[in-house]
């Protein structure tokens, strides 16, 4: 599933240029271009998109004062000739940002970069369309592609060296990453880590036997020293 | 037997290199995108030339801004510096000791749309070849 996004930039040459990139890509669909702050936000108010390409110098309002007035958080890219912007894309939780002009390998790393840092977009943050009932995802990058994976439908992930292997009923993604950026994201939540080289989802869990946990025929062994986390998180009495 | 046609080199005074990354061989986009700069920078540069007359700073240095991004995108690299530290200057200087520098912004900008001109020229001789 592509990354839905839409273009906030006020210069037509800059805004064919990303709109030729993200068809090039493959990876991103462009649902609009705006040319300033309030025709984006007032798309924003019926429609909502995963990546706002955003550029900060527009007539009229900057692109700060649109993510003031945003209500809810989708990934953002700032795309500006300024590097003067950094701090304040810091404090916004920016994902990147992309120097003008920017070649198609620079906006690649960009959009890379966004599995690095998974998507969430809550319940509260659906369009008002939506009939998803629950929405929690995040994307993973396999196979030169960003995949939509919902959340509740991983079982487990395993680490296989330089690679994080998510396994879910129907299928298998290999990401470039390690498990314990993958911890970092997902712990806290319903997954927990239960050995060095697994991290699985508490709600997928059929049965415990021993020091090893099934989950839909899946064998994950218990590391020593995660059983009693195991215990605790799990109520066990 | 096909002919092979070499490559198109971008002008000395353009960042040449920068322009092979940015448009990979693909000089029919090239020649969009210098005509549609021919066509934008006129509009912008006379926004840059009003703010001036009038003395107002901040719409100048956005002025600029924007003329300076346009620059950035046919391989002027060196302009859009410029434009950048005139830019930093109009919220600091005042109009009369912006003079200079503007004088010589005016300069290099009429020089630059003159080797766009000719370049996109170029550029539509080498493209109606290939047709």
């Amino acid at each position: 599933m592509k990354i839905s996004c839409i273009i906030v930039e006020d210069i037509q040459i800059a805004a064919d240029f990303l709109r030729k990139f993200c068809e090039k890509s493959d990876l991103v669909e462009v649902k609009g271009h705006f040319l300033n702050v309030m025709d984006a936000l007032e798309y924003l108010d019926r429609e909502r998109v995963d990546l706002l390409f955003l550029d900060v110098e527009m007539p009229g309002a900057n692109g700060f004062e649109l993510l003031d007035r945003l209500t809810y958080s989708p990934m953002i890219i700032l795309t500006t000739s300024k590097t003067e912007y950094a701090f304040n894309a810091f404090q916004y939780h920016v994902n990147d940002y992309l120097k003008k002009p920017f070649t198609y390998k620079r906006f690649l790393e960009a959009i890379g970069k966004l599995q690095q840092q998974p998507a969430e977009i809550s319940p509260a943050q659906q369009t008002p369309s939506s009939s998803q009932t629950d929405t929690e995802f995040l994307f993973i990058k396999a196979d030169d592609k960003l995949i939509k994976v919902r959340k509740d439908d991983i079982l487990f992930l395993e680490s296989m060296r330089d690679y994080v292997k998510f396994v879910t009923p129907s299928k298998h993604y290999m990401t470039y990453s390690t498990l314990k950026n993958m911890e970092e994201k997902l712990i806290g939540q319903t997954f927990l880590k239960v050995h060095r080289s697994y991290i699985v989802n508490l709600s997928k869990i059929d049965d415990i036997r021993g020091n090893t946990i099934y989950i839909l025929g899946n064998q994950i062994p218990i590391g020593k020293g995660h059983k009693e986390d195991l215990e605790a998180r799990l109520n066990i009495l | 037997m096909q002919k092979i046609r070499p490559p198109f080199v971008f002008d000395e005074n353009l960042n040449s290199s920068f322009l092979e990354e940015l448009f990979e061989g693909d000089t029919k986009y090239a020649e969009a995108v210098f005509e549609d700069f021919l066509k934008d920078l006129p509009v912008y540069w006379e926004r840059v030339e009003t703010a001036y007359h009038n003395r107002n700073l901040p719409i100048l240095g956005t002025s600029v801004h924007t003329c300076k991004t346009l620059f950035g995108y046919v391989g002027f690299t060196d302009l859009q510096e410029l434009c950048q530290q005139f830019e930093n200057k109009c919220s600091v200087n005042s109009p009369e000791e912006l003079r200079v520098e503007y004088i010589l912004l005016i300069q290099r900008k009429e020089r630059a749309q003159h080797i766009i001109e000719k370049e996109y020229a170029r550029l539509r001789l080498f493209n109606g070849d290939k047709d």
